[in-house]
Order: structure tokens, then C-alpha cells, then sequence
């Protein structure tokens, strides 16, 4: 809403500059986008959407009056004497979308307006076109009653019919657009046709123009919710609709004729011919609202001097009568209509804040009266998260939560679809992501294209399946296992690199024997790709992504890029609770037996650790891998695998007898269950 | 004519220009031979250059010219049994060399910021909690004082799913949520007055990408609810948490908004840092002097209705902003789609 300052001086006469009126209304709610000097100064206000009375002069006036305790004086409205009347015949179809329809009748000059009215309509940017419609949007931006001008001669059968359209009902709009109505727009129409969108834009063949003799002037008032419903149906939004859907003031019509009256007599463009016509069956009473003293110092946390608030809301436009209960001190408030916003005494209260001045309020802490809960648990899983995975080397990403569907579709679950977007921005954000790899990926690509070689990135966060939301971290890495050092040794990352990050998330949630056992999966290189497990619980996956998905998304196909990526909620549900128990060390020492034997090449570690462990005696503390070789001096088929056996009781210091009947029985299993050797 | 006391005085000055510039042995060899070698070094050709002066004066010049011999064969000595001393020890290693750095990641920017602002809230007594992304109308709008239709609506362009998706807190959900406020709703709706907690997490509106949108970004919303909770307490929290958060001498700006859950509301501007508040030829604050960073306000009763709260008995305040522009503002990172694209370029220039 651009004010045009000397505008706002015809309502009250503020003496303060315009930077100063710009600043003083930019504190009480009104934010300024622009001040603009020169011949008319403008100030261009951004007008929140609870506040359409002030999208006019008027409106802005009643603040200016307030802040400055100045009297608000009105234009010029007297009702020039009428001419003769004519017939005009208006019936209200539909006083659900238009409680209240005003028309006025006038002969008119229609030729160019004068200077003073063309000067301050560019000023407030809108471009001069004729007497009659810029008187129009002259009254619209001083009073904030959106107008409309047919050509009086161009109205068939004399009747003006304010009705629901037909669907499809055709309809050229003055902006030269042929359109087909639905059902739920109110139309103005005369006898056999739509003349007109009602509130919103009007139509071609009722437009005045300069040949125009007779006008009938309509100032209404529409509905708010169906101009903005008609509005957005037809992708049409203008000055009168915008006002309109905000809400005018019904009781506004008349004044509106008024003044359109007045100035079109000022200026000699037009006369009323008979009486004004006004359609409004159920008219509406102002609301009437109590305001109680203490209820403004329970809100703001201040108490305001009794004799402001009158000398606040008054010029405002609110009639205060003081209450009558002794008990309860305070005002009975009536509301006037163009105030839409304010229907309950909060809103009162804010009224009241606003020109007492927030920067008045003493600012103070809200009392603690009871402890507070812990952090959210999720909170404390990625705070967790996060800081294993950087410990890790991975550096966090974010990325966003819709991606194109052909990313999303290789981490799709078969046969599913990912969830789409119904009003995407584009298509590289039409479906949400199955996955948080998809557009981890894309970071990767993104880094390398730039010249990084090591690339290690994770995420945190939402991904859609047909289960839906779940909670997801996901990590990537190419590129070296270890940061590059003059030292030289460095390697490409493998798989047991990732699966290394696994299980140190693993571990620093507490769930010690996760277990993984390889998988199929379309997006991961056959061979490369393992489940993880707590217990029976998947968390997640992890492998080698497949080559020719790492092409599509611009990474080298002949590098080994690894991904892993577990369902946080899982994780936090399996994550050991807090039931730690400290064990006592141990009191006796162990005894270590180291044994290498040759077994299939095919045959899982897992499956050795789990004979050794079945034919080994309680006193088995561990068994890890320490070597796995494979070539010269093992058959083919074969690979020597080693492995070191911790043995300790808890009650004595065992003895190597009693380690080596282990060993002997463990070797013979191997031997018995997987034809191992030993060597 | 050259008087030679003071070519001596200058090949003495020559000659300590050249020591301090000569490090290691080598250098100091080389320094050696070109003053002091028989044939060609630099004191000998002076030494003979005396045979121009006056008879009378060539014994004084001639011892002259000897005291600076030894002054720089005592001085070239020192300095190579210096040199000699210095070399590392045997297996001593070389402590310029860089060092194996662990490999260690940077956690985001927003997260620094996000736990940075979410540790401010902490000491202050609220609750972190932690929400569904996908939300239902319900507890996206027409709780928050939005039925449908409502004009506030078109504040926020939502994205809408083309069919239901069952969010995180079970129910059928319809859009992106737009905000984080429906966690508080959802808590509210479970959890009695008092309340203090901020919602953190990421929303989505249908913004295109520029310098300052991104179609998801992150907000962290507050709310506290009690039974005198005021609009002067909101102005004391924020105050405090914006002056903690940006220094103590950024000046702080209270003044009246529009939001629908909010009854009254406010915006809080901090006085500009790029021009120091003043606003002069500033493009950061576009000449105002105050930045906006956080929209507030007391919660509307009909929020309170709509959550089974007695709007009556109690009062609260809420408040959000966007971690973003809170970023662009406290670092001066001038495009937002930076915190998306995760170059390491960018992501490093952060500390751990
Ligand atoms: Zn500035």
C-alpha cells in the first residue's frame, strides 16, 4: 500500500516529516518497504493481511490520528442534488456471498480526469485512464472501498442481478481474457448475461469508455472467503479483489457512493441521477467486546494507565463506554466493521499495546514453577550419531527431502513407488526420498566435479517408504581410506572401511554383536552388500554402490564408492539402555593359542567363529581374525585363515593342558564341520 | 678519488649484509671465499687498492684492513661451528614436516548453530523436542487459528502430497509441514500447563531457489505456557537469547506483527552489523539499521481452545525463526543454497 503523504495530510494534519511518519507507523505494526521523497512523497507500507482498512488513506489516518492525539477530518461527501431518475431494477440472488449490494446512477463527462486526481493516483501506482474509473480507484485508495463503473446503456433489460454463476457461464473480463465461470462464483449480471465478476474484475462489454454517458456506480460488499476462492480459481487477483478477500467494511457502500459523487461533481465529470439504491436485507450489528483493565496488565506484563486507553482506541474508531462492573474494572468496546480483525479482547489488547508502545513493556522471564523434562531421546541419538560419524571422518550433509524420481526410484522398495509431491516446484523435486542416499550421492558427485578426490559425507534425517516417515542416517565414502600424508601408505577405501564406521555407530550405542550377513540389493554391487543386525532387528545396509548408478549420477564408474545407511529409530530402540553394570576385572590371567587353518574360500568367517565357539569350553574368553591369505602355498579354492583364541577362568589360572585339550577339540570341529586344516 | 677508510667501513657493512642472509654450511663457504681467498677475495683486492694512497697513510690503512680480515675469518668461525652444533641428532625428525591428522569430520553449520541455539534454550529451562515432518492439516493450520480458506494461508505456499503418507506421529498426513508449531500443538494436546520447549527441525514451503529461499530450511518455534506468562517475558527470553547469541552490543528491536496464532505479535529486529545500526549506504539492512530475525507473539486463545487449554486461566507466548537467516546474518554467508549444496569448500571453512 503506497501512502501518498500529502494524501494522508488531507485526513489529518501531522507536521512531522515523512521519514518520521514512515518510522513512528513502522512501530506500531505497519512495515515499511520504501520512502520515496519528491513532489509526492510516498511511503510504501507492507499491510499485514489482518489489517485490509488500512490498504487506504483513511486507514493509515486513524493510526497517524492516534499516534499523534490529532482529530481526524472526513473529505467531502454531501450528496449533490440528483438529476431525474432512471430505471434500474437490482436484486440480490445470492446474499451469501454478497450481503450488501450499493448502486448509484449518474450521467457523466467522461474525459480525462484532472491533474490532482491523475498526479496522486501515479503516485500510489495506478495509471490514469478516464474520469469514471479513476474516480473509482480514487475512493478505493482514500476510503478503501473498492468500486465498479458499468456503462448504464450497455445493461440489458435495465437489471442488475447479483447471482451464482451458471458453470461454464462465458464471461470477456476487461483484461480482454474469454472465460468460463464455475458454479461457486458470483457474477453480476443483467438480464440475459454476466456482466461482471463480482469484487473481482469487471467485464468488456459493460466497460465505460469515453463515448460513456450514463453509469451505474456499484459499491458493494462481497464475501471475503469466495472472492479469494474465485480469485484463485481464475488466477486473477486485483486491487478490489485483494481488498475484498480480506474483508471491507460492509457499512462502507453508501460512503463510498458518496464520495464518488462529490468528487464527480468537483471536477465536473457527473451528476447522481435519482437516488441511491441499497441492497442490504440482514444488516450487521458492530460487535461489542469487554475489555478488562487487568486482563491488558495479565498479557502484557504492564499495567497501562487507565485514561489511555481510551485516548488509544477512540481514534481508532472505537466507541469506549466505561464498564459498569464495579468488581471488574474496565470498558465496553464497540467495534467498528471495517476493524474485521478484531473479534475478541485479545485483540483489543493488542490494540492497546501497539500505540501504548512495545518498546515501553520492561522485559522480564517467565517464572519456573516446575523442572523441566529431559531432552527428547531422538534429540540425543543424532547429537550421538553425529559425533560418531565425524570421530569417524565423515562430514555432515544436508540435503533436501524431495528429489527427482529417477534418482529415487533404484532405492525404492520393488514394486512400490516413492510418494509424490502433488504441486512440486519442478521435476527434480517431485517425490519425497525413499532414502537419504540419493542425494547424499549428489553431494559426492558435486565434490568431485570441483576437484576433491576423498569424499566422506553422512546425513541425518527423514526418509518416505510405503511404511511411511521413518528416520534414517546415511553415509558415503570414496576416495582414500586414510588422509593423504607425505608418509605415503595411503589406500582406497573397501568395504571393511565402511563396515568399520558401522560398527563403531554400533558400539557407541551400546549394541555390542551387531551382525551382518550379505544381501542382495539392486542399487549395491552384487558381492558388496551386507544387512546389519541387532538381535533379529535390521538396522540397516551397507556395500559397494553398483557402478552404473554411480555413473548415472556423475561419479566415476571404475572407483569403488561405499554406502551404508541405518534406520535411526531402530538403532535408538536397540541402542542397550541405561542398565550398566561394571564388571570386576578379571583376577586370573589368560592364556592365548593362535590356530591357522585352510578352509573353503566361500565359507563365511562367522561360520568358523561359531563351531570354534561351540566346541570350545566356557573358558573361551574370544576369538578374533588376524590374518586371511590367499595364493602361493594354499591350494586353489582354499585361503588360510588365522585366528587368536583368548582362554581364562574365572576361578583359577588355567593351565596349557587344559588349553590345549581346547585347542585339540576346536581343530578337530573344524575339521569335522568345514574339512578344515590345520597348519 | 675513493678515500680507502671508507671503502673499508663499506666492505665491513657488505660483509654482515652477506652473513646474515648466508644459512647452512654451504652458504657459509661461499661467503668465505669471496672475502678472504688469496687470489680474487674481496679484503685482498682492498689490500692491494692501497697502493693509491699517500705513502704516509698506508701503514694505518694497512692495519685497517688487517683488523678486518681477522674480524671476519673470527666471525665466519663462530658462525660455522655454530652450524656444526646445530644439526639434529641422530634419528631426530624433522618437526616441520605436517602431521597425520585424524580423519575427523565437520558436523553442518546449521547443526553448529542449531545445537548452539538449542544450548542457549537449554540453560533457560526448555525442553528440545522433536517432530513428524509430514503433517495433517489439522495440526499444521486450522489448530494454529487457520481454518480453511484463511487469508494467513497464503503466508506460507505449502507443498502438498498427491496421497496420504503416515507421518512419524502415526496419523495421515497431507503436506510438508510449513512450520514447526505442530509439534507444539501435538504436545500441547498431551501434556498439561506449564510448558516451555523449543521445536526444532526442518520445514518446507514452495519457495523457489535464490540468495535467500530454499524450498527447506530449518526453524527452531518456541513455546511457553503457564498461568502468568506475559508478553514481557517474551520480550526478556528473546532479548536475552539474542544478545547471547549475537554479542552484547547489538542492540535489540521489539515492535508490532501480524502472525494468526499470535495475539499480539511482535517482530525482533537486531541492529544491523555490517553498518553498526547506523544504515549508512548499507545493503545488508537496506539502509534501516535493523535486521528482523525472529517473529513472536502471545498464543491466540483459539490455539489454546483448540489444544483443550482454558484460554482464560492461562497465557503463553511462542516464537520462530528461520536458523538460515540467523546464519546469513551472524556469519555473512550471502547464499543460503551454500548450506545445501555440501561443498567442502564451504563446510571446512567451519570449525569442528
Ligand atoms: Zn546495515
Amino acid at each position: 500500500m503506497k501512502l501518498v503523504y500529502p494524501w494522508l495530510r488531507d485526513f489529518v494534519r501531522v507536521t512531522e516529516d515523512v521519514e518520521t511518519v514512515a518510522r513512528e507507523l513502522g512501530l506500531r505494526g505497519f512495515e515499511v518497504a520504501s520512502v520515496e521523497q519528491g513532489a509526492h512523497p510516498v511511503i510504501d507500507f507492507e499491510i499485514t493481511a489482518n489489517r485490509p482498512d488500512c490498504l487506504s488513506h483513511l486507514g493509515l489516518a486513524r493510526e497517524a490520528a492516534a499516534i499523534w492525539g490529532l482529530p481526524l477530518q472526513m473529505p467531502g461527501m454531501a450528496m449533490p442534488a440528483p438529476g431525474p431518475a432512471e430505471d434500474l431494477d437490482v436484486e440480490i440472488a445470492d446474499t451469501d456471498l454478497c450481503p450488501r449490494y450499493c448502486v448509484q446512477v449518474f450521467e457523466v463527462k467522461n474525459g480525462p480526469s484532472p491533474a490532482f486526481i491523475r498526479e496522486r493516483l501515479e503516485a500510489a501506482g495506478i495509471r490514469a485512464i478516464s474520469a469514471v474509473v479513476d474516480v473509482t480507484n480514487y475512493v478505493m485508495l482514500e476510503l478503501g472501498q473498492p468500486m465498479h463503473a458499468f456503462d448504464l446503456d450497455r445493461i440489458e433489460g435495465r437489471r442488475l442481478v447479483i447471482r451464482r454463476a451458471v458453470p461454464g457461464e462465458p464471461l470477456r473480463t476487461l483484461d480482454g481474457l474469454e472465460r468460463a465461470l464455475e458454479a461457486d462464483m458470483l457474477v453480476i449480471a443483467d438480464a440475459s448475461r454476466a456482466l461482471a465478476v463480482g469484487g473481482v474484475m469487471g467485464g468488456k462489454d459493460s466497460e465505460t469508455g469515453p463515448a460513456t454517458t450514463r453509469i451505474a456506480l456499484e459499491s458493494a460488499y462481497f464475501q471475503p472467503a469466495s472472492i479469494r476462492r474465485t480469485s484463485k480459481g481464475l488466477g486473477l487477483k486485483t486491487e478490489a479483489s485483494s481488498r475484498f478477500e480480506r474483508g471491507t467494511d460492509v457499512n462502507a457502500p453508501p460512503a463510498g457512493i458518496a464520495r464518488a459523487a462529490a468528487l464527480l461533481e468537483r471536477i465536473g465529470a457527473g451528476r447522481p441521477l435519482g437516488s441511491l439504491i441499497d441492497r442490504y436485507p440482514s444488516p450487521t450489528r458492530p460487535l461489542q467486546i469487554r475489555l478488562r483493565a487487568a486482563r491488558i496488565a495479565r498479557v502484557l506484563g504492564q499495567e497501562v494507565p487507565p485514561a489511555d486507553v481510551p485516548r488509544i482506541l477512540a481514534p481508532l474508531g472505537f466507541l469506549v463506554a466505561e464498564g459498569r462492573d464495579a468488581d471488574e474494572p474496565g470498558w465496553l468496546i464497540t467495534v467498528p466493521t471495517f476493524r474485521v480483525d478484531v473479534l475478541r479482547e485479545v485483540d483489543l489488547v493488542e490494540e492497546v499495546a501497539r500505540h501504548f508502545g512495545f518498546d515501553r513493556l520492561p522485559s522480564t522471564f517467565p517464572v519456573l514453577s516446575a523442572p523441566q523434562a529431559p531432552l527428547d531421546p531422538r534429540i540425543l541419538r543424532d547429537r550421538l550419531l553425529r559425533q560418531l560419524l565425524t570421530t569417524a571422518g565423515f562430514s555432515e550433509s544436508m540435503t533436501f527431502a524431495f528429489i527427482e524420481r529417477e534418482a529415487a526410484m533404484p532405492f525404492t522398495e520393488p514394486g512400490g513407488q516413492p510418494p509424490a509431491i502433488a504441486n512440486p516446484l519442478s521435476e527434480k523435486f517431485a517425490v519425497l526420498r525413499p532414502s537419504l542416499l540419493p542425494g547424499l550421492i549428489d553431494s559426492c558427485a558435486h565434490n568431485r566435479r570441483r576437484g576433491r578426490k576423498d569424499v566422506q559425507l553422512f546425513e541425518t534425517g527423514s526418509r518416505y517408504t510405503s511404511a511411511g516417515e521413518g528416520r534414517a542416517a546415511a553415509f558415503c565414502w570414496l576416495g582414500s581410506a586414510v588422509p593423504p600424508h607425505w608418509s605415503g601408505s595411503g589406500r582406497l577405501v573397501d568395504f571393511f572401511d565402511m563396515k568399520g564406521a558401522l560398527e563403531l555407530v554400533c558400539a557407541g550405542f551400546g549394541v555390542h554383536d551387531p551382525h551382518f550377513a550379505a544381501v542382495d540389493r539392486a542399487y549395491l554391487a552384487p558381492g558388496r552388500a551386507a544387512e546389519v543386525f541387532a538381535g533379529d532387528v535390521r538396522l540397516g545396509v551397507l556395500g559397494q554402490l553398483a557402478p552404473v548408478l554411480a555413473e548415472a549420477r556423475g561419479l566415476p564408474a571404475g572407483e569403488e564408492i561405499y554406502v551404508a545407511e541405518l534406520d535411526t529409530e531402530l538403532l535408538g530402540r536397540a541402542a542397550a539402555g541405561d542398565t550398566l553394570r561394571a564388571e570386576s576385572l578379571p583376577r586370573f590371567p589368560a592364556i592365548v593359542r593362535d590356530v591357522s587353518v585352510l578352509v573353503d574360500e566361500a565359507l563365511p568367517a562367522a561360520a568358523v567363529r561359531g563351531t570354534i565357539r561351540a566346541a570350545a569350553p566356557s573358558t573361551l574368553a574370544s576369538v578374533v581374525e588376524f590374518d586371511r591369505y590367499q595364493g602361493k602355498g594354499i591350494p586353489d579354492g582354499r585361503i588360510s585363515l588365522s585366528l587368536r583364541l583368548t582362554f581364562r577362568s574365572a576361578e583359577r589360572t588355567m593351565t596349557d593342558d587344559e588349553a590345549q585339550d581346547a585347542m585339540d577339540r576346536i581343530v578337530a570341529a573344524l575339521a569335522r564341520e568345514h574339512a578344515a586344516e590345520q597348519r | 678519488m675513493t678515500d680507502p677508510a671508507r671503502d673499508i667501513d663499506a666492505l665491513r657493512t657488505q660483509f654482515a649484509e652477506e652473513l646474515a642472509r648466508a644459512s647452512g654450511e654451504p652458504a657459509l663457504r661461499a661467503v668465505r671465499d669471496r672475502y678472504l681467498a688469496r687470489k680474487g677475495g674481496l679484503v685482498s683486492a682492498l689490500l692491494r687498492g692501497l697502493g693509491a694512497a699517500p705513502a704516509e697513510e698506508r701503514p694505518r690503512l694497512g692495519q685497517l684492513v688487517n683488523a678486518l680480515k681477522q674480524e671476519i675469518e673470527t666471525t665466519l668461525d663462530a658462525r660455522a661451528s655454530e652450524a656444526a652444533g646445530a644439526r639434529p641428532p641422530t634419528g631426530a625428525v624433522d618437526v616441520t614436516l605436517p602431521g597425520r591428522v585424524p580423519g575427523t569430520g565437520h558436523r553442518h553449520p546449521l547443526t553448529l548453530l542449531r545445537e548452539r541455539i538449542e544450548m542457549i534454550f537449554s540453560r533457560m529451562g526448555f525442553l528440545v523436542i522433536e517432530g513428524p515432518e509430514l503433517e495433517d492439516d489439522y495440526h499444521n493450520f486450522e489448530a494454529l487459528n487457520m481454518p480453511p480458506e484463511h487469508p494467513a494461508r497464503d503466508m506460507q505456499d505449502t507443498l502438498y502430497l498427491a496421497a496420504p503418507v503416515r507421518s512419524l506421529a502415526g496419523s495421515a498426513a497431507t503436506l510438508l509441514r510449513t512450520h514447526t508449531s505442530g509439534m507444539q500443538i501435538r504436545h500441547m494436546e498431551t501434556h498439561p500447563p506449564p510448558v516451555r520447549l523449543i521445536a526444532p527441525g526442518r520445514v518446507y514451503r514452495r519457495d523457489n531457489l535464490d540468495l535467500t529461499h530454499t524450498p527447506m530450511f530449518t526453524q527452531v518455534e518456541g513455546l511457553v505456557v503457564g498461568d502468568h506468562v506475559t508478553l514481557a517475558d517474551l520480550k526478556g527470553t528473546l532479548f536475552t537469547f539474542v544478545r547471547e547469541l549475537f554479542g552484547e552490543d547489538r542492540q535489540v528491536r521489539f515492535r508490532p506483527s501480524f502472525f494468526p496464532y499470535t495475539e499480539p505479535s511482535a517482530e525482533v529486529d537486531i541492529s544491523c552489523g555490517a553498518c553498526g545500526g547506523t544504515g549508512i549506504d548499507c545493503s545488508m539492512c537496506k539502509r534501516t539499521g535493523w535486521l528482523e530475525i525472529l517473529g513472536s507473539g502471545m498464543v491466540h486463545p483459539a490455539v489454546f481452545e483448540a489444544v483443550g487449554y482454558d484460554p482464560e486461566r492461562y497465557t503463553g507466548f511462542a516464537f520462530g525463526m528461520g536458523i538460515e537467516r540467523v546464519a546469513l546474518l551472524k556469519w555473512g554467508v550471502e547464499d543460503i543454497r551454500l548450506f545445501y549444496e555440501n561443498d567442502f569448500r564451504f563446510l571446512e571453512q567451519f570449525p569442528l
